[in-house]
């Protein structure tokens, strides 16, 4: 096996820290010793490695064009990108709540299945069908389940309200009778800190009778 | 993130030279990257270059076969593997195991490979600034620290907990997993493949790191088997295990025939318990058999300052589990 | 006498009424301020300190400033000063992208001399506990003494005693849009702020005072919000660093907190520590209090709790502290001090209740002074089913137990003076009403246009209501306190009364009647005395030709009150082997006045009940000892309530008046105290400690065991 290789993340000194008694100048936890040089392009070792690449994204049925980092999220091209031709993409639908695939805001669908786009790197969602919420209108006329969710007020200060309107037409789409145990299981990766989830749970019951 | 490189795999000869030719850390391996985009955020990780395992061809999908037994590839999704039906009825552990894995959206892109190469959620290893044994520093924090969902099996010197649920499933089942590296394929029981600290306190398992996993096999299911998963958690979703079994038992009515049971959330690497089975085996499983399964499932057990419930959940799982089994 | 009429007059209000803004935010097109996307926008990111105490040695900007995309760092600490707790700010940055505001962040060099910290009570009062704080020995403050009555003389007519300790952790607010901003200057005396806020005018106030401009010179935008809890008042050191930021650079500047910031440094709710000892008569009357508390607010003060809570005791003696530790300060949380007094209050009566042997709601019935609450018992032990509970705690064989449990609260909500309104008719017929409010999720928008649609005969969606919005001059509090809709609705009713009796003014001669004669119907007004004359909204609207109707509002006291009681019933079922514990169904019966809206009251209550359970159940800051870090700053080990946490959850919407009071805040102060004694009447074990996790429950078996 290779050597271990770490890099020693930070060089504050933990045994000073354990006991809490700082003595001397330590460079601060917050910045990095080693910096990994990471600016440069493609790697020549590693062929056809790209650091940027521009990529064809198809979203709610439009083509899109956008340049990209290698680390650039789904999320981020979402909210933030700027297609090649200027315009800001702007589906600020999807929030970025967690930033770690621990609460649902993000919650896009890609090839018709809920997905954390604040966990997926832009560059895999090429080629996909991409869906958020706002693709799920036909024009003024709201899915059924983003009409239920008003009706039933299933939403408060609406923030987390998106990724549930998307959990929930996914969840509709492969089930279209869910009992309230399944409903459960198929928002089980959204989060509400209002608390609107026994509006959102009759929502979706309101909304599965439409499918 | 800091920045990397990505590249598409194109064949796992392409992805085991790439390795080969690179330090330990710079190079890594992707799949649904729902355990290692976590990781790079925290810039636990911080790769030059990221090979993309996605755009393999022939690793994803689950095979059934009557005379060599199930096959899953190592990109198949936790999604898939939850709801087939093969697994779902003559391997329920393995169904259930992966049902329980974190939230839809994740089960939807994380797969087979990644859930078993994770790494610790331990909150020490997952905060950068904290230098851990584990990342190379001097301690283990948990040790005198706030050790709650830490080992209490098998530990010293690191107290993580592997958090797949999908291991310990597999490995009750007898599963074996194919590695492929530059020298080529080898195949070995899942059980061999997770380690403990004391043999390698950085690494989980015994994955080169020019290596990689490209699928799981598991034996033909045998007839009068019943299968459990169980896993105890604080919140319904997503949440590790604090402590979970899977246990699998050949029964003859209430007799169990043989027994195997694995712990999950409560040691470095899935636990397989030698001494439940040994108290199941044979035996006309009741109230009390059970119990001593239980409470011989933990006999070793070593708790931590916050984990010693730990012993008393993972001894009444294994009774719950052998009981499941008789009724 | 201004008043909101009768039930059975309203068309409007008190009925269910979807709200408003329910289209734009299910479509995703609701922008908040994380969503705001100005031309040129550049992403500010600060830089935060992972130590808990420090010396700031040196701080090199130079490697940040230099990189590409990178337009501005600016220092937030000075050389010198001390850092006292982790997630305080260093520097900042502004860049063309979020991802190299990122990076930027990484490169700067901050030279720390690391001190003795402490981060956990126990640390702080431990003997040779390094002394954080120059004004506090003992890292506490000088203990709050307060008596009553006489508690020896208490305590000797006392049949039973009850001596114990109870804790709560701290608990972060985890709005799910962080604290943020953004900045831009139209020129270098016009900002424009777009504020994750409670509070659009403290806000511009703060800013205005900040950058000594004239407060009309700075306005704030908070069209929607994505939750406060009572930690979005003011713009922080981050809203003043978004406007510095977007200064230097002359572009606008969005400035978000991390998930990981949010839980550090944007407030939470204080710990509690009671040890209390009370005393009761044989005939079941509390009779002493003796209580020695303390809590942390973090390195300021600010840990306060309610106790003895809502019952009458007569005889007491309660000493508080604060403890101060390095982390992060507190900030107001939903019902500040109250969830955590009325967990310790109501495991302490169901304690006094099991020795004198009698049923735990006879014996709040005994000592509760509300009369509100008295029939609220009596409504929700029936729809609870109390008659279930186990007479005897514990009892059974079963695996899995049930219990049920009774908790009871109160709050003010009464609202107050200073909300400045218009509402304005034009000839079209249409109608706006405008207020410096902001709506945080409550529904106070939809509020507003039910009582303007009422007073004016029309409906709701035919009111443009623009809230959220220094610009109009209009000021209003911030939304806390559950202020707002008591604050807000007096001055719109009054306000819509006053544009309506212009409008009237103008009609009367036309339907030849007298202004008094006149009504409102559906979109039309009529004569009282004579039915058949009528004219239509718009034809009477259409009388004001170039002109308009714009009324102001005052707020009539006659209209709202204060004084809310709330009692809740909890069922659950714990698995004695494993210690989870699963809600069955939670009974909320709360005081709601007049409640504007039935639907967004329901959710409110909803919400309140969700929060107290994830209190309860789930939530607790973990700070290391060691590293003096907090261990879950993120959402996977701060557990909030999921699907699966919920239970089935009977709103009762309990009105005792018309008049308007608010209940953002009270649902979630009962909660915990009937889960507590839920899962006490299930097991037979009392956790006193929150949240009430496995670990707990399993422990505290092993022990009655042995
Ligand atoms: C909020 C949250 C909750 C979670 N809850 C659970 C849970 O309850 N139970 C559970 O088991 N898991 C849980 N997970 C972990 C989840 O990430 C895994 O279950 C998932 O299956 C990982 O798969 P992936 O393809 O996304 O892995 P990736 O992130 O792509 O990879 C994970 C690691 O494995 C390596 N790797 C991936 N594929 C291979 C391969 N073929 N060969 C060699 N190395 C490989 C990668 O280099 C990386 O180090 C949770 C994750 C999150 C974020
Ligand atoms: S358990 Fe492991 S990962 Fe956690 S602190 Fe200890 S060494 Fe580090
Ligand atoms: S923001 Fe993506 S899951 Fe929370
Ligand atoms: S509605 Fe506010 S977080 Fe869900």
């Amino acid at each position: 096996m290779p050597d271990k290789e770490k890099k020693q993340g930070t060089n504050i000194s933990r045994r000073n820290f354990l006991k809490g008694v700082g003595t001397g100048t330590v460079a601060a936890t917050v910045a990095p010793s080693v910096l990994i040089g990471a600016e440069k392009e493609a790697d020549a070792q590693t062929g056809d490695a790209v650091a940027s690449a521009t990529i064809q994204l198809n979203i709610n049925g439009k083509p899109y064009q956008v340049e990209v980092e290698a680390r650039t999220t789904l999320l981020t091209v979402l909210r933030d990108g700027i297609d090649t031709s200027g315009t800001n993409i702007d589906l600020t639908g999807a929030k970025l709540i967690c930033d770690r695939g621990e609460c649902g805001g993000c919650t896009v669908m890609v090839d018709g299945k809920t997905v954390y786009a604040c966990m997926m790197l832009a560059m895999d969602a090429e080629g996909k069908q991409i869906t958020t919420v706002e693709g799920l209108a036909d024009g003024d006329n709201l899915h059924p389940v983003q009409d239920a969710f008003v009706q039933h007020d299933a939403l408060m200060c609406g923030f987390c309200t998106p990724g549930f309107v998307v959990s929930s037409a996914a969840l509709l789409s492969e089930n279209t009778k869910p009992t309230l145990e399944e409903i459960k299981v198929g928002l089980s990766g959204n989060t509400c800190r209002c608390g609107t989830y026994p509006f959102i749970f009759d929502a979706v019951k309101t909304a599965s009778k439409k499918m | 993130m800091e920045k990397f490189s990505y590249v598409n795999a194109t064949s796992v000869e392409q992805v085991t030279t790439l390795l080969s030719d690179s330090r330990w850390g710079e190079v890594m391996l992707v799949a649904g990257g729902t355990d290692l985009l976590g990781e790079l955020k925290e810039y636990i990780e911080t790769p030059k270059t990221l090979i993309n395992l996605k755009t393999l061809p022939g690793m994803e999908g689950i095979k059934v076969d009557e005379t060599t037994g199930l096959t899953i590839g190592a990109l198949t999704t936790v999604a898939d593997i939850a709801k087939h039906p093969t697994i779902r009825h003559h391997y329920a552990v393995v169904a259930e195991a992966a049902g329980s894995i974190a939230t839809p959206q994740i089960r939807n892109v994380g797969t087979l490979g990644g859930n078993l190469c994770q790494r610790p959620r331990c909150w020490y290893y997952r905060d950068e600034a904290t230098n851990c044994l584990k990342k190379g520093g001097d301690i283990c924090f948990a040790v005198d620290g706030l050790s709650k969902y830490h080992a209490i099996l098998g530990g010293d010197p690191v107290y993580i907990v592997h958090p797949s649920d999908l291991a310990p499933a597999l490995i009750a089942l007898g599963a074996s997993v194919k590695i492929v590296g530059p020298e080529g394929e080898k195949t070995m029981l899942l059980e061999d493949f997770f380690t403990l600290p004391a043999a390698n306190p950085f690494r989980e398992n015994v994955l080169q790191s020019n290596e990689i996993v490209v699928e799981v096999q598991v034996p033909p299911a045998k007839p009068n088997t019943k299968s459990f998963y169980l896993k105890a958690r604080e919140k319904g979703a997503p949440d590790f295990a604090l402590a979970s079994v899977a246990a699998v038992f050949e029964m003859d009515g209430k007799t169990c025939a043989s027994a195997s049971i694995v712990l999950g959330g409560v040691a470095p690497a899935p636990w397989r318990s030698k001494e439940a089975e040994a108290a199941l085996t044979g035996k006309m499983i009741d109230d009390s058999v059970s119990r001593q399964a239980g409470a011989d499932a933990v006999k070793d057990a070593q708790p931590l300052n916050d984990n010693a419930y730990k012993v008393t959940l993972t001894q009444n799982l294994v009774s719950r589990a052998a009981m499941m089994a008789a009724s | 006498m201004a008043s909101w009429g009768e039930a059975s007059e309203s068309r409007l209000i008190g009925k269910r009424i979807p709200r408003l803004s329910g289209k734009d935010k299910v479509t995703g097109k609701a922008k908040y301020t994380f969503d705001i996307n100005r031309p040129g926008l550049l992403y500010g990111r600060i830089l935060r300190s992972e130590v808990a105490r420090a010396n700031v040695v040196d701080l090199d900007l130079s490697e940040a400033e230099a990189m590409p995309g990178v337009k501005a760092v600016l220092p937030l600490v000075e050389v010198g000063r001390q850092i006292r707790y982790q997630g305080q700010e260093i520097a900042a940055v502004a860049a063309e992208t979020d991802d190299i505001a990122k990076d930027a962040i990484r490169r700067i060099r901050v030279d720390l001399e690391e001190l003795p910290f402490v981060v956990t009570e126990e640390d702080a009062m431990a003997e040779n506990a390094p002394q954080i704080r120059d004004d506090w020995a003992g890292n506490q403050s000088e203990p709050n003494v307060r008596e009553e009555g006489d508690i020896n003389a208490g305590f000797e007519q006392a049949a039973v005693e009850v001596e114990a300790t109870y804790h709560t952790p701290v608990q972060t607010h985890v709005c799910l849009e962080t604290h943020g901003h953004v900045a831009e200057w139209e020129d270098d005396e016009n900002l424009t702020v777009w504020a994750s806020t409670q509070g659009v005018f403290g806000v511009r106030n703060d800013l205005a005072g900040h950058f000594n401009l004239p407060a009309n010179q700075v306005r704030v935008i908070t069209e929607h919000m994505g939750g406060g809890f009572g930690s979005k008042f003011g713009p922080g050191v981050e809203g003043r660093t978004a406007a510095n930021l977007a200064r230097a650079t002359g572009r606008p500047v969005k400035l978000m907190l991390t998930r990981k910031a949010e839980h550090l440094v944007a407030g939470n709710r204080p710990s509690m520590t009671q040890h209390v000892r009370a005393g009761a008569t044989s005939d079941g009357r509390i009779i002493a209090y003796d209580m020695k508390g303390y809590g942390t607010g973090g390195i300021s003060s600010g840990a306060g709790f309610q106790a003895p809570y809502v019952y009458h005791v007569p005889n007491r003696r309660t000493e508080r502290r604060n403890v101060a530790v390095n982390v992060g300060n507190q900030r107001a949380m939903r019902a500040p001090g109250h969830p955590q007094g009325a967990f310790a209050m109501d495991s302490l009566m169901d304690e006094l209740a099991e020795k004198l042997g009698m049923n735990p709601l006879e014996f709040r019935r005994i000592n509760d002074p509300s009369e509100v609450r008295q029939a609220q018992y009596t409504l929700g032990a029936q729809e609870i089913g109390w008659h279930r509970r186990n007479s005897v705690p514990g009892s059974g064989t079963a695996v899995k137990k049930r219990g049920i449990g009774v908790g009871s609260g109160q709050w003010g909500g009464g609202g107050g003076d200073g909300t400045q309104a218009r509402v304005t008719i034009n000839a079209d017929g249409t109608v706006e009403a405008v207020t410096g409010t902001q709506d945080i999720g409550t529904g106070v928008r939809t509020a507003i246009a039910i009582i303007v649609a009422e007073e004016l005969g029309l409906n709701p969606t035919d009111v443009m209501v623009k809230v959220g919005d220094s610009g109009p001059g209009l000021p209003s509090g911030g939304s806390g306190g559950s202020q707002t809709t008591a604050s807000v609705a007096p001055v719109i009713k009054t306000a819509a009364a006053a544009a309506k009796q212009k409008l009237f003014e103008r009609v009367a001669p036309q339907l030849e009647a007298s202004v008094e004669d006149l009504r409102v119907g559906n979109r039309t007004i009529y004569v009282v005395s004579d039915r058949t004359k009528t004219i239509k909204w718009e034809l009477a609207t259409g009388q004001l030709g170039m002109e308009s109707i714009s009324e102001g509002g005052h707020w009539d006291r006659e209209l709202r009150q204060g004084g809310v009681a709330g009692t809740q019933f909890a069922e659950v079922e714990v698995d004695t082997e494993t210690g989870a514990i699963r809600l069955i169904k939670i009974v909320a019966v709360q005081d709601c006045g007049l409640a504007i809206n039935r639907l967004t009251t329901e959710s409110q209550i909803n919400g309140g009940v969700i929060m107290g359970l994830g209190q309860a159940l789930l939530e607790e800051r973990f700070m290391d000892p060691q590293t003096g870090r907090m261990l879950n700053a993120n959402l996977e080990d701060y557990k909030v309530p999921g699907t699966f946490e919920i239970p089935e959850i009977k709103s009762i919407v309990f009105d005792t008046h018309r008049k308007v009071t608010g209940v953002g805040e009270p649902p979630c102060i009962p909660t915990l105290g009937a889960i507590a004694n839920a899962v006490y009447n299930a097991i037979g074990v009392r956790i006193r400690e929150l949240p009430i996790t496995p670990d707990k429950i399993l422990t505290a078996l092993a022990e009655k065991k042995a």
